[in-house]
């Protein structure tokens, strides 16, 4: 009985571990890394929505601007990326832990 | 013909009187009629002393006619309502602001104006259903030539936002690893949906215009009119919409045979001077030149309408419309 319950808490503690070696090693890197590509392009869309934020004059921005309701979360978010990117290069560079 | 009749041309050489003209012409041969000013500056209500509104309205005196002018000031600020209240029960209170100030940005931008005409226009044209035959009175040249080109290039354009906005939620949705819950999900996205609809009004505004419309262009005997026409011609049959014919107005009278004074020669000279400029449209423009109006001492209303009208050779039977 004890060798049984000690086999399990042997096999517990390894699939914990293989599941979290997985995790770190392949499966968050590269959901960070698609979820950051998506991110940025998003950026690309909310962009080629809105130019006149930045001054530049858009001839849809009549019709894009029917979107702005439902586009509260991206707006936010796109927002907070603008302010805290400063090169692509560190952007990119974001998504590789060395 | 067509149930969508375009007239166009530069400032100022009777875009107006020609179409109401041409209006009242149809609604006489029991034409169910509407005229539509798209252009800011109204003249529709001067022509027949009476005030016209956003919603058709039948012209006192003249059966089957009715009119109705677009102020796009009102469509720009309607457009601007709708978003704001749909804004308010969307979005939370705290990012209303941030919103709002981009909102007010893109009603500000040059181009507004023109969507919310173009948006205008195409709504008419869709409930085009009580009248057999619409008539557009459009603003000078450039701005309706930038209006009626507009469909093709918006669609083209919303569809590269579509594109970009389905590879980001599928990326998305690649992301969303094991049991994790994606930040976008494809189906049903509202922004998608508001895209594809705005896709198909430009199809529609697209279609309705090459299938349904035909384009007349107005000019005067001056060399810079017919210069402008000429242009305009080029640029039109660029988009595909061909011009269907010309208008001349404002031709000067003949004198009398007898009459030789200071008065009759300079009319003599003149209408030398404007026959030469017709031979050259008859001769190099393609368009065929429809009707040639002599220009009246007073203003063009009521009666004298009338006799306009029956000066221009345009046909008024109305099809029904094939892509509408």
């Amino acid at each position: 009985m004890e060798l049984a319950e000690r086999i399990d808490r042997y096999l517990d503690t390894l699939d914990e571990w293989l599941r979290g070696l997985y995790h770190g090693m392949i499966s968050h890197p590269a959901y960070e890394k698609i979820e950051k590509e998506a991110e940025d392009l998003e950026d690309a869309f909310m962009l080629a929505c809105f130019p006149d934020a930045f001054g530049i004059p858009s001839p849809v921005s009549y019709y894009t601007a029917e979107l702005l309701p439902y586009l509260e979360a991206e707006f936010e978010s796109w927002e907070r990326r603008l302010w805290d990117r400063n090169t692509m290069l560190e952007r990119k560079g974001q998504q590789y832990h060395f | 013909m067509e149930p969508f009749v375009f007239f166009g041309g530069k400032g100022g050489v009777g875009k107006t009187t020609v179409s109401c003209a041409y209006a009242r012409k149809c609604a006489d041969a029991g034409v169910e009629t509407l005229v539509v000013s798209t252009d800011p500056a109204h003249s529709v209500s001067d022509v027949f002393d009476q005030q016209f509104g956003d919603s058709p309205e039948p012209v006192a005196g003249i059966d089957g006619l009715s009119a109705l002018e677009i102020d796009p000031d009102d469509e720009v600020t309607a457009h601007l309502d709708e978003i704001r209240t749909r804004l308010s029960d969307q979005v939370s209170a705290s990012m209303v602001n941030e919103i709002n100030k981009q909102l007010e940005m893109a009603h500000q931008t040059p181009g507004a104006y023109e969507s919310a005409l173009f948006d205008r226009f195409v709504d008419v044209m869709r409930d085009s259903d009580p009248y057999d035959r619409i008539v557009f009175d459009t603003a000078p040249t450039g701005s309706t030539l930038r209006l009626l080109g507009l469909p093709e290039f918006l669609e083209s354009w919303v569809e590269r936002l579509m594109y970009k906005r389905r590879q980001s939620i599928d990326l998305f949705e690649k992301a969303a690893i094991g049991n994790n819950e994606p930040r976008r999900v494809m189906d049903g996205d509202p922004v998608l949906q508001r895209l594809q609809e705005r896709k198909e009004f430009f199809e529609f505004a697209g279609g309705a215009l090459r299938e349904d419309a035909a384009f007349f262009l107005v000019l005067n005997p001056d060399q810079l009119s017919v210069n402008e026409t000429e242009r305009a011609i080029a640029d039109m049959n660029q988009q595909d919409l061909g011009v269907r014919g010309l208008i001349a107005n404002k031709l000067t009278p003949a004198p009398d045979d007898d009459e030789d004074g200071r008065g009759a020669r300079y009319l003599r000279d003149r209408i030398e001077t404007e026959q030469q400029r017709l031979d050259h449209v008859r001769g190099s423009l393609s368009p065929p030149l429809l009707a040639e109006i002599e220009t009246r001492t007073r203003e063009v209303k009521g009666d004298l309408l009338g006799a306009v009208a029956e000066e221009l050779a345009v046909p008024v039977d109305a099809e029904e419309p094939t892509f509408v």
